[in-house]
């Protein structure tokens, strides 16, 4: 059996720890979701995982702030942001700090596919 | 018998003569006994020589000169020459005249004293009382003529001139004082000779005086200076009385030549003194007043030239120099010469704080190495006195140093002189310090009231009294001339603030305590003051009821607090308009979060429906996913709603033409950087709708971002926005914001207000859905339709606020007023 890539998820709302999972494993992927970036950093996914799905306001350790805890530990996994709050200047930032996409809540199938292989690409 | 009869005669008319004399003439023994009175004394004191002999005449002494008088006469006695005493002497009814004493003794060969004379002359108004001399004169007068009458030696002693004339006024005889005074012989003087003694500035009135009583016939006075025999004039008092025969005519005038000398110099002093100290009380410089204290002394003391030299603060230079008698080469040389004993005797007098007496300045050792020495004696000055002058704490003030042309010490005149005008200089110094002190304090004050806007105020109950500072006078802006009255206050009080400062009045008046209160006045010019009064009422030293107080106008400070007061309400407001946007940012977040998962969930099922075989169990959990997602955001929604269903609105009359323009304020940047070009068609005279102005705000503040939205990609023609706001059926007022923008589908257009639902990219359609439960909770409706040519118009209405008015037939019926449109056109570039 071919060995699916790993997509985490990274998101304090439950429902989207529910649904997106399951919408990456429809789509092919292997999928593990955390409501926190302390409860990714503490797993074991943290080498395996091939893109990371992050949410940018959590009520701990932000999103951008676990980003930069990854780069110090050179663990250069590719992250596609995704966010309630819809801002274009975050957006600019986020991809030019070497986020590979940003998606604002509700994003559609097809917008979540093309971030998902773009960061698979960057890989 | 002949000649003892005939000498008897003549012994009683010069008694009367003796009597006769416009004075009180008594005579004693060596050891002091009274052997004679005449005639005058018995009629003033009321005393017999009997009652007089012994100590009987002390009763006519005033009770409080009696010590000195005792000590004098003792001294006179035993000094055996002439001398003077003033005493209040008793007239036999009680009361205390002024009188001059003259004694003088009279010596034998060997220089024993045989007799004392003495002539009293009231000195207290100098009124002669007519008196007849009932003598002879013809007879006394050769009866005078022998040296050995008692009488005769009587007249010669008495120490006063004394003569007499004809019924002309020419003489005829003088004692023998005159001659001894006068030093010219009968022969000059006789006639009309004794004017030549008299001084001539003087004798036209003297001989008009004289004259004018010889016509009248009235006993009179005059003063004049006589010349002595050394041409030194003198002032005498010229008394003189005239003698009638029995037929009442005149035969002769009898006089007296009192001399007034000094108390004319006592008196000229007194006037100096009193002049200096008006001079000082009216406030005039020091160095005026120095001046005039300086001449005083030079006028009163014969060849003195008086300076007075002022210590600087320190007290250790000299900072002014008053010396009128000297050349201004001597004041400066004066001017500003360290204070230090070897520098002169001025020097000396203050650092050793005592009297410096340089009898010769040209001999005197001490100091050799000094200017002052040179510069005085290059000025001719031979002596110079030098006495501290100092405050009544002690503080050294300065010098009065005196210098003469001639070498010699203090008299005990001078002495006098000199202690009587350092004083006089020392209160002139110390009142103009004090006066200094005074009016810069004072400028301080001034100076203060007028930096902190505070007045002061007195108000003395009792006489109605009140009394306001300078800056309390341009506080209430009154005529700094006219009295301030408790009337010309009330006419400033804010009528509304009357009954609080008649209850100040009257509290006041009855327990006095303290007052803080603050009050508005109004101005002439219609202008409002704000005032702080603090006063404080109590007995003052007099024990009288006292209000003490300050005004502090807060005018300033208050429309400063009130200003500020509508800059925070217009930011209160401002934030309130403007939070439509942050309240719908975060709920957007609210709702794009279960969004997020109800397309997610929506995308998963329809890939697992999709799957070969379908993965039904795994579609229906996501179905179910979804479904909960969409309850949620329903949820926020209705929560939304809730919040401003449950606002219970205001009744306030809201005028939309002015919350419409602070809006477009508020909005005004947004709308140029769209390069909006906005039309206002508000309507004039529109009515008010009634509820709450920020929530209405918040509508027209949504629609008008959302046309300027709606035309962010337009290129191709103007971006115009119309607000109109006008009257529309059945008493409402409608609003409407139209835009050229892309518009929407006339089929959407009663779901564009549902939310969720957004023809724009960005936009969720929150902002309509919270505008329209808004509008319907103030019973209006809100509605979209699309325009003829591009774009949409958005428009409410809502119903007036009315106001009811009851007509003559009791029908109630709406106020309406007559509507004129305004059409204004502000163009956004």
């Amino acid at each position: 059996m071919v060995k699916c890539p790993l997509i985490s998820v990274v998101d304090d709302d439950e429902s989207v720890r529910e649904s997106l999972p399951d919408l990456l494993r429809t789509l092919g992927f292997a999928a593990q979701a955390f409501s926190s970036a302390e409860e990714f950093l503490a797993s074991e996914c943290v080498g395996q995982t091939r893109c990371l799905i992050l949410d940018i306001a959590m009520p701990a350790m932000t999103g951008p702030e676990l980003q930069s805890e990854l780069t110090r530990r050179r663990q250069e996994i590719p992250i596609v942001f995704i966010t309630a709050y819809g801002d274009e200047t975050v957006r600019q930032r986020l991809l030019k700090n070497g986020g590979v996409d940003c998606l604002f809540k509700p994003f559609s199938e097809a917008a979540l596919l093309d971030a998902v292989n773009a960061a698979l690409r960057a890989a | 018998m002949e000649v003892s009869r005939e000498k008897t005669g003549v012994q009683d008319e010069l008694r009367r003569i003796v009597d006769g004399l416009p004075g009180l003439v008594w005579t004693a023994l060596p050891d002091g006994c009274f052997d004679f009175v005449n005639q005058r004394w018995h009629e003033y004191t009321g005393l017999s020589l009997d009652e007089t002999q012994g100590d009987g005449w002390q009763t006519a002494i005033h009770p409080e000169d009696l010590p000195d008088l005792l000590e004098r006469w003792r001294s006179i006695l035993a000094s055996r020459e002439s001398g003077e005493i003033e005493v209040r002497f008793r007239r036999f009814d009680g009361e205390y005249r002024w009188f001059l004493i003259r004694i003088a003794p009279i010596h034998d060969e060997q220089g024993h004293v045989v007799h004392w004379y003495g002539i009293n002359v009231d000195i207290d108004d100098r009124a002669i009382e007519r008196q007849r001399v009932q003598i002879s004169f013809g007879h006394v007068l050769n009866e005078l003529k022998k040296p050995e009458s008692r009488l005769r030696t009587i007249i010669d002693a008495i120490p006063t001139i004394a003569w007499c004339t004809q019924a002309d006024g020419s003489g005829e005889f003088w004692n023998q004082r005159w001659y001894d005074y006068t030093g010219i012989s009968w022969e000059d003087a006789r006639g009309w000779g004794w004017r030549s003694v008299i001084h001539p500035e003087d004798l036209g009135e003297i001989i008009d005086t004289w004259l004018a009583h010889l016509v009248a016939g009235e006993a009179g006075e005059v003063e004049g200076r006589l010349r002595r025999f050394d041409g030194q004039y003198r002032w005498f008092l010229f008394r003189f009385a005239p003698f009638r025969d029995e037929a009442g005519n005149i035969v002769n005038w009898y006089g007296t030549d009192i001399d007034i000398e000094d108390r004319k110099h006592a008196e000229a002093l007194l006037a100096g003194e009193k002049r200096l100290l008006e001079m000082v009380a009216l406030g005039s410089p020091l160095p005026v007043v120095l001046d005039a204290l300086c001449s005083l002394v030079d006028a009163t003391a014969g060849g003195c030239y008086t300076s007075v030299l002022l210590l600087d603060r320190m007290a250790t230079k000299i900072a002014h120099a008053a010396a009128p008698g000297l050349p201004s080469s001597y004041r400066e040389f004066l001017k500003g010469r360290p204070v230090t004993c070897d520098e002169g005797p001025w020097g000396m007098s203050v650092i050793l704080n005592t009297q410096v007496i340089v009898s010769d300045l040209a001999s005197d050792t001490r100091w050799n190495g000094a200017g002052y020495r040179a510069v005085a004696l290059s000025h001719g000055m031979k002596s110079c006195w030098s006495s501290p002058i100092r405050s009544l704490t002690g503080e050294l003030l300065g010098t009065l140093t005196i210098t003469r042309r001639e070498e010699g010490s203090p008299t005990p005149g001078h002495q006098a002189l000199i202690d009587q005008f350092t004083h006089l200089a020392s209160i002139a110094i110390e009142r103009t310090r004090n006066e200094e002190a005074l009016t810069r304090s004072e400028a301080f004050l001034a100076e203060a009231q007028h930096l902190s806007a505070t007045g002061s105020f007195s108000w003395r109950v009792a006489t109605n009294e009140l009394m306001l500072s300078e800056q309390a006078y341009r506080i209430y802006e009154f005529d700094p001339a006219v009295p301030v009255t408790f009337d010309l206050i009330a006419a400033r009080v804010h009528p509304e603030h009357l009954p609080k400062l008649l209850e100040v009045i009257d509290r006041a008046r009855r327990e006095g305590g303290d007052f803080d209160y603050e009050t508005r006045l109004l101005m002439p010019d219609n202008s409002v003051k704000y005032l702080h009064v603090v006063a404080h009422g109590g007995r003052n030293a007099c024990g009288d009821l006292e209000l003490i107080g300050t005004v502090h106008d807060i005018t300033q400070r208050r429309l400063a607090e009130e200003a500020l007061g509508k800059a925070r309400s217009d930011l209160a407001h401002v934030a309130r308009v403007t939070s439509l946007g942050t309240l719908i940012a975060s709920i957007a977040h609210e709702i794009n979060q279960p969004l997020s998962g109800i397309i997610t969930n929506a995308s998963t099922c329809q890939r697992m429906l999709n799957a070969d075989p379908p993965n039904v169990e795994g579609a229906r959990e996501t179905a179910q996913r979804t479904i909960r997602d969409g309850n949620r955001a329903s949820g926020v929604i209705s929560r939304l709603r809730a919040l401003f269903a449950r606002k219970e609105l205001p009744t306030e009359p809201v005028d939309l033409n002015e919350a419409t323009k602070e809006v477009i304020a508020l909005s005004r940047g947004e709308l140029q950087r769209g390069r909006v070009i906005l039309r206002l068609e508000l309507a004039a005279g529109l009515p008010c709708v009634t509820g709450d102005r920020v929530q209405l705000q918040q509508v027209i503040l949504n629609l008008l971002l959302n046309a300027s939205e709606a035309m962010s990609g337009v290129d191709d023609r103007p971006r115009n926005l119309v607000i109109k706001t006008e009257r529309d059926e059945g008493d409402r007022v409608r609003l409407s914001i139209k835009d050229a923008g892309v518009g929407f589908d006339p089929q959407a257009a009663e779901r564009i207000f549902e939310a969720f639902y957004s023809t724009k990219s960005g936009g969720m359609g929150i902002g309509l859905s919270v505008s329209r439960s808004i509008i319907e909770s103030h019973s209006g409706c809100l509605c979209a339709s699309s325009n003829d040519g591009h774009g949409s118009t958005f428009s409410f209405s809502l119903p007036l606020a009315s106001e009811v008015v009851t007509d003559t037939h009791g029908i109630s019926t709406t106020k309406t007023t007559s509507l004129s449109d305004e059409a204004r056109v502000v163009r956004n570039t």
